[in-house]
């Protein structure tokens, strides 16, 4: 009852954000709500213990594909979304025969090796992918009304609630699974990998299986994205995206699943709402990067070290 | 989310009269401009990043150019005279922030107009456009089609401007026969190099190579290089290569003893240039956007306001900073100006109609056509005289004005054939 009423609380509350906000804010608000499914996602490979440089484009893969069917094959987009995360987790399976050949710092350096091959990819073959131009006019989620309300996907807020239900269920999904034995599977892979190991585990199995579910997810997360925005371009989804997921996991820390959520909403209002209302448009990048340093030296495990500490002293009151 | 009663009716009237409404509600000033009232512009362009040199510079030259106009007492609407304020925002040069930015510019700031560099970025706020009717304008026409109505490219016609440059160098150094390119693979690259391919056959400059395309990613461009002048060129093309190649790519071409002659869209820092290879191997160099110090730009013809004054406080506030892009988004408001002045008006309707009236202009560079039917679908590239800069004893100087829809009337085809074998043509694009 009290989860029930706590998760009542959270969605009464994700109804009138959007409404408290201004226009811009609100826009940051959809990207923010896609780019936690992003990291989100992310943190579930992190669990076995390898972390890539190609999750960004996985989730490209997820964009192109979603707008490519609904585009060119007249797809339903919420069925293009559908395709798009199911596309990046068939990339990232096939991606997965030659990554989960290495491990640690090999596998970081073949993701990324292996993202940019795709990129160039989506460079070199104008059709279907656009070539460096990308595909534009990539079809919206078409609009439709519940009682009284038009939901106008042009606008953030629909857009806003509509990629909300998506990523809570996605997350949804990801927390049932990082809490199913698979999930404590992942873990063991990661730290306990000759023990796992000699109980049975195929560890080469579990890393893929932990590689595709978070690429289907980010390529959900993809494919909102370039519904939302209606344009995508193979920078879109290079290597300095990569290192902002990076950082809102490192910052956010990944110890826990909240930790990389936390890092992204923290850093993403720190960055676009935070440092643009202060007129500080030109040296952002210069304050964020002064920030990150301050975080990591000061806090080397995570915002959501702070909360543990504070959730522990409320436990030991 | 919006009542279904909105629904069919959501179009560019709606938006304005129920901003307007909004805005009278929250207390915020009205929609028609009051008396006094500041008019803010919008500028939505890359200020940070790999891209930066195409929009920072061009918003200091817009603060140099407003407190002159705001000093001079404004813009002058019916009887009221109005100050002009730049409301900036960073769009990164990617879709997503240039749509936050647009939403931000037009629905909270107010703006009345915004400039953009437009490329990768135009694609996200295309839609924002198409809502609000609002008027924006792009330094890459390749932005435009049938559909973008309200997007102008009134003063640099990126990349057609660029055949004026080869064409010059056809005529004073006949000598050279042969050439390579390389470029960025991307929005601003490809059409370029489809240019540059016409100019150089428009030309009888024959081609040693296919165009080099390299990642945005790059940073080592000794290999690059390396392979540019594998064949001997006696021309090596740099197309629209930002800032941060087209300097270490001219290291490269001084490091690995390159001599012939170099021909770029920019040089953006060319001191710098110079410091890093010699003055004796940046001599000659040709490209496109002068310094406004030139005295070629005291003629009567040129229709931007004291362009040696304005170079000269520019420098004196940003040393070392003028580029390419320093004085066009200023040459746009001037345009926009006399447009606001001839409707009696702020409001974007009126303005794109004063300044499309006719279908002539006052371009920077002289009295030009808006033009672009065939290459864009649509009239909204403002189309006249384009200068060549020659970098002589280290300072670039203007060798002269080229005709662009000269060119184009008579080479027209050979543009059309390589921007469709690059896939640029607008009925092309994805």
């Amino acid at each position: 009852m009290r989860n029930f009423l706590i998760w009542a609380v959270v969605a009464v509350a994700l109804i009138i954000l959007p409404n408290l906000v201004s226009f811009s804010q609100q826009e940051v608000l959809v990207f923010l709500t896609i780019n936690i499914l992003v990291v989100a996602s992310y943190r579930l490979l992190t669990l076995t213990g390898e972390w890539s440089l190609g999750h960004v484009v996985i989730m490209g893969v997820g964009a192109y594909a979603s707008a490519l069917v609904t585009k060119e094959l007249g797809l339903w987009v919420p069925l293009g979304i559908l395709v798009g995360g199911a596309s990046a987790a068939f990339i990232a399976f096939l991606l997965s025969y030659p990554l989960f050949r290495m491990k640690g710092f090999y596998f970081l350096i073949g993701s990324f090796a292996a993202g940019e091959i795709i990129r160039l990819m989506w460079k070199r073959f104008r059709d279907p992918f656009g070539g460096a131009k990308g595909i534009k006019g990539i079809d919206p989620m078409p609009d439709f009304s519940i009682g009284i309300y038009q939901f106008d996907f042009f606008e953030p807020v629909s857009y806003f609630y509509f990629s909300a239900v998506v990523v809570a269920l996605c997350l949804w999904i990801l927390w049932r699974i990082e809490k199913s034995p698979v999930g404590l599977t992942f873990h063991a892979v990661h730290w306990q990998d000759k023990l796992a190991q000699a109980s049975g585990v195929n560890l080469r199995s579990y890393r893929t299986l932990a590689f595709v579910i978070a690429s289907g997810f980010a390529g959900i997360a993809g494919a909102l994205l370039a519904h939302y925005i209606g344009t995508i371009n193979p920078n879109s989804f290079d290597v300095e995206v990569m290192v902002f997921v990076l950082t809102w996991a490192i910052v956010g820390g990944t110890g826990t699943f909240y930790g990389p959520i936390l890092g992204c909403i923290v850093l993403t209002i720190l960055n676009e709402i935070v440092l643009r209302e202060l007129g500080l448009e030109q040296t952002r990048p210069l304050i964020y990067g002064l920030i990150l340093i301050l975080s990591i030296l000061f806090m080397p495990n995570g915002l959501e070290s702070i909360v543990q500490k504070f959730t522990r002293r409320k436990e030991a009151k | 989310m919006f009542p279904k009663g909105l629904k069919n009716g959501f179009s560019r009237r709606t938006f304005l009269k129920s901003t307007a409404a909004t805005a009278l509600s929250a207390g915020l000033p009205s929609i028609a401009l009051a008396a006094g009232e500041t008019v803010k512009i919008g500028f939505l362009a890359p200020l940070t990043g790999a891209t930066a040199a195409w929009g920072a510079p061009g918003l200091s030259g817009c603060e140099i150019w407003a407190e002159k106009v705001n000093a001079a007492g404004g813009i002058k609407i019916g009887d009221d005279s109005h100050h002009i304020e730049f409301v900036a925002y960073d769009n990164e040069y990617d879709p997503a922030k240039a749509r936050t930015g647009a939403t931000k510019l037009i629905r909270e700031d107010g703006v009345k107009f915004v400039m953009m560099l437009g490329g990768d970025t135009w694609p996200g706020v295309q839609p924002v456009a198409d809502r609000t009717g609002m008027l924006f304008s792009t330094l890459l026409p390749s932005d435009l089609s049938p559909d973008t109505e309200t997007l102008l490219a009134p003063t640099e016609v990126h990349p057609i401007y660029l055949v004026t440059g080869v064409q010059w160098l056809a005529e004073n150094k006949p000598e050279l026969k042969t050439a390579v390119m390389c470029a960025q693979d991307d929005a601003l690259g490809l059409p370029s190099v489809a240019t540059y391919l016409a100019a150089f056959e428009a030309a009888g400059i024959e081609m040693q190579d296919e165009p080099l395309l390299f990642d945005p990613a790059t940073t080592d461009f000794a290999p690059i290089v390396t392979r540019l002048l594998s064949t001997s060129p006696d021309i090596v093309c740099l197309d629209t290569c930002y800032s941060d190649y087209v300097h270490p790519i001219c290291e490269q071409l001084f490091q690995q003893g390159y001599q012939g002659q170099i021909i770029s869209a920019t040089a953006d820092f060319y001191d710098q240039m110079i410091a890093k290879t010699s003055k004796e191997f940046m001599e000659g160099f040709i490209f496109q956007f002068p310094d406004f110090d030139d005295p070629a730009l005291n003629a009567d013809n040129i229709n931007f306001k004291d362009a040696n004054g304005f170079y000269a406080e520019y420098n004196k506030r940003f040393p070392g900073q003028w580029g390419a892009v320093s004085w066009e988004y200023a040459a746009i408001m001037e345009l926009w100006k006399d447009a606001a002045e001839k409707a009696g008006s702020v409001e974007p309707d009126a303005v794109l109609a004063a300044m499309t009236e006719g279908g002539k202009g006052k371009h920077a560079f002289g009295d030009a056509d808006w033009w672009g039917e065939e290459m864009f679908g649509i009239n909204n590239a403002l189309v006249g005289d384009w200068p060549v800069v020659v970098i002589e004893d280290g300072k670039a100087v203007i060798k002269g004005f080229k005709s662009i829809p000269d060119w184009y009337d008579q080479h027209g085809d050979l543009l059309i054939k390589h921007m469709s074998a690059y896939d640029q043509m607008w009925n092309q694009r994805s």
